[in-house]
């Protein structure tokens, strides 16, 4: 570790987990998952409609 | 327009401006102007966010743009929800940690100032043009709707915006875009609502999607590897990430949105509610287009769009009489197209495939004549008018709004305009007057003096950006093709400064003279392929003459990898070719 470790590492221990799902993880995970929902719906609204 | 319109529009932007005025008369801070009272909550970062990413003319073009070609544009927003956790994950943190007031202050902890000058100066001159061209883009298609002069157009909303800005810094930005996102999420409801109520009796609303679709308008999603078509899921999973990132993740117009958060924790929830919403709200603003689609298929609309190209060519002796042939046979076609289009609607429910098969060969024979039709009017009023924009898409929304709407809605909806206009201008005008004082004037000029004498000169630097941005927007017009111009400075410089980051946070290794460098040399490069590929000039690659010839979003994707790549061979030479001398 030099000393300009600080300008390059993202480990700052945040004051606390989110509100919901209890790790940032999880929430990460929630908003792909949801988006990767939302493209298949997407994707089956094409199809129906085409 | 009629008063209560009136009433309802001034109402409601007067109110936006003075609530944030009167919001920040406490502001007497420099930390409290420029990065906010670390107080904003995550709905207001999100709606924040949101609001400096949609200009006017996102709620203007968009709908137009599923008018003419569907919701295939949806696709381009496809990579922004995973640009927004790999920021909360990777950069986030380290601006908080370091508790920068712009982004390019982390590049001289991580570097040297020159870097961080460098890549400030990058920034202030794209985003300073950019400014300019979101009240100049609105503008022109507002002053045409309103009747206004463009020139008085542009002092409204500049002047405007300009004021609650400089009176409040950020904190004002952050308090009206709030109320101001609300009213641009309401207002495109209630005008989703209206067109779904104004269909005909006889067209439900499943009718009229089945209809869209039919006609090809409702491809949201398509995975072809097609390289030649803009936009794909793939165009936009891997190139929406790289040009978001880039966006949220060193732009000092949005790194200063989500900076203001009360916690690390709000910031992040911040964006991760931009990245849940984003992609909902484009869609919503696509189908509202798809929706002005069906209705124009009941009501008739005018054969040109934009009310300012028809004007002229009526008052034009020579080419009115042509153009009014060409309205006569537009209205003759829109009746027997509206009758073919109620029968095609009924044989859509009888699942039957041969006659549905027939329907849709004659509804699309009218459409295509139809097309034809607004063509020739497009030519005739070129010929009329040789520096006349004959594109007209982006007047489709606005004409309908204008036209159809009930009384106050109509008011309503123009705040919208004036509101997406406001909230994007207001974010690059203090995101310009902070990188000017933080990153240049206070880090390089004038040291040690008050924060009085700071929060002075940002109120003057916000002030001066404001009316750079009103001037350029005053003499854009006597500039041919100025979006494209402004759009290609943009990419002359994105790349590199969102290459310049990435060595920050991913190549530990590299030290400040080398990124520095290769900036300068990746930037020297990009402007010698651009003039390469503006002029035609040949270049001689091993013995083989070569004509380059690239579209400039490639800029972006170039200048970022160059800067990594230079970056990381330099950063082994320097040290040795220092140690020889």
């Amino acid at each position: 570790m030099n000393s300009n470790n600080k300008w390059i590492t993202s480990d700052l221990n945040d004051e606390g987990s989110p509100p919901i799902l209890g790790t940032w993880n999880r929430l990460y995970l929630f908003v792909l998952v949801f988006h990767a929902l939302l493209i298949f719906l997407f994707y089956l609204f094409t199809k129906a409609y085409s | 327009m009629a008063i209560i319109d009136w009433i309802v529009l001034i109402g409601t932007i007067a109110g936006i401006i003075i609530y944030g005025i009167w919001k920040t008369r406490n502001v007497n801070t420099t930390q409290s102007y420029l990065q906010g009272d670390y107080d904003l909550k995550w709905w207001s970062i999100g709606l924040s966010i949101m609001a400096t990413q949609a200009s006017a003319i996102t709620f203007l073009s968009t709908p137009g743009q599923a008018y003419e070609d569907g919701m295939g544009f949806a696709q381009f927003y496809f990579g922004l929800p995973l640009a927004m956790v790999i920021l909360s994950v990777f950069v986030l943190p380290i601006y908080y940690k370091l508790k920068v007031y712009t982004a390019y202050e982390y590049l001289e902890g991580r570097f040297n100032l020159a870097t961080r000058t460098f890549t400030a100066i990058l920034f202030l001159i794209s985003r300073g043009l950019a400014a300019g061209l979101t009240i100049f883009a609105p503008a022109i298609i507002l002053s045409t709707i309103l009747g206004w002069q463009l020139n008085l157009t542009i002092l409204v909303l500049g002047a405007g915006v300009t004021l609650y800005t400089v009176s409040g810094g950020t904190k004002a930005v952050s308090v009206t875009q709030f109320h101001q996102m609300v009213i641009i999420l309401v207002g495109m409801f209630i005008a989703a609502f209206v067109l779904v109520f104004q269909l005909p009796d006889q067209v439900s609303f499943t009718d009229a999607v089945r209809f869209a679709g039919s006609m090809n308008k409702l491809q949201v999603v398509d995975f072809s590897w097609d390289l030649s078509n803009r936009y794909t899921f793939w165009s936009g999973m891997i190139g929406g990430v790289f040009l978001f990132l880039s966006y949220f993740g060193t732009d000092q117009s949005q790194v200063q949105r989500y900076l203001s958060g009360k916690t690390l924790t709000e910031s992040r929830l911040g964006l991760m509610f931009n990245g849940l919403l984003k992609v909902p709200m484009q869609f919503l603003i696509l189908f509202v287009g798809i929706l002005v689609f069906v209705f124009f298929q009941f009501n008739r609309s005018p054969l040109h769009f934009n009310e300012g190209n028809v004007n002229a060519i009526k008052k034009n002796e020579r080419y009115a009489v042509q153009y009014e042939a060409l309205n006569k046979e537009h209205e003759l076609l829109f009746e027997k197209k509206k009758e073919v289009i109620h029968g095609y609607i009924n044989q859509l429910k009888t699942e039957q495939s041969d006659k549905i098969r027939k329907g849709k060969d004659k509804v699309n024979t009218l459409m295509k004549e139809e097309k034809e039709l607004r063509e020739k009017a497009a030519k005739l009023i070129k010929e009329a008018a040789p520096s006349a924009s004959t594109k007209d898409t982006d007047y489709v929304f606005i004409t309908f709004i204008r036209d159809f709407l009930p009384v106050g809605i109509v008011g309503l909806l123009l705040a919208v305009i004036f509101s997406a206009s406001m909230s994007s201008t207001s974010s690059e005008l203090s995101s310009l007057a902070t990188t000017t004082v933080i990153d240049i004037y206070k880090r390089s000029f004038v040291k040690n003096q008050t924060d009085q004498h700071y929060l002075f000169v940002s109120k003057a630097f916000t002030l001066l950006w404001g009316a750079i941005a009103v001037l350029f927007a005053l003499s854009a017009r006597l500039f041919e093709n100025l979006i494209q111009a402004v759009n290609i400075v943009g990419s002359l410089f994105y790349g590199t400064i969102l290459g310049i980051f990435l060595v920050g946070f991913f190549l530990k290794s590299v030290k400040g003279k080398a990124v520095f460098w290769a900036a300068i040399l990746t930037e020297l490069i990009i402007l010698i392929i651009f003039y390469l590929n503006e002029t035609g000039i040949p270049v001689s690659i091993g013995g083989k003459e070569i004509v380059i010839s690239i579209g400039y979003l490639w800029l972006n994707l170039i200048g970022c990898t160059l800067v990594m790549i230079v970056s990381m061979i330099l950063n082994k030479i320097l040290p040795t070719f220092s140690k020889k001398l």
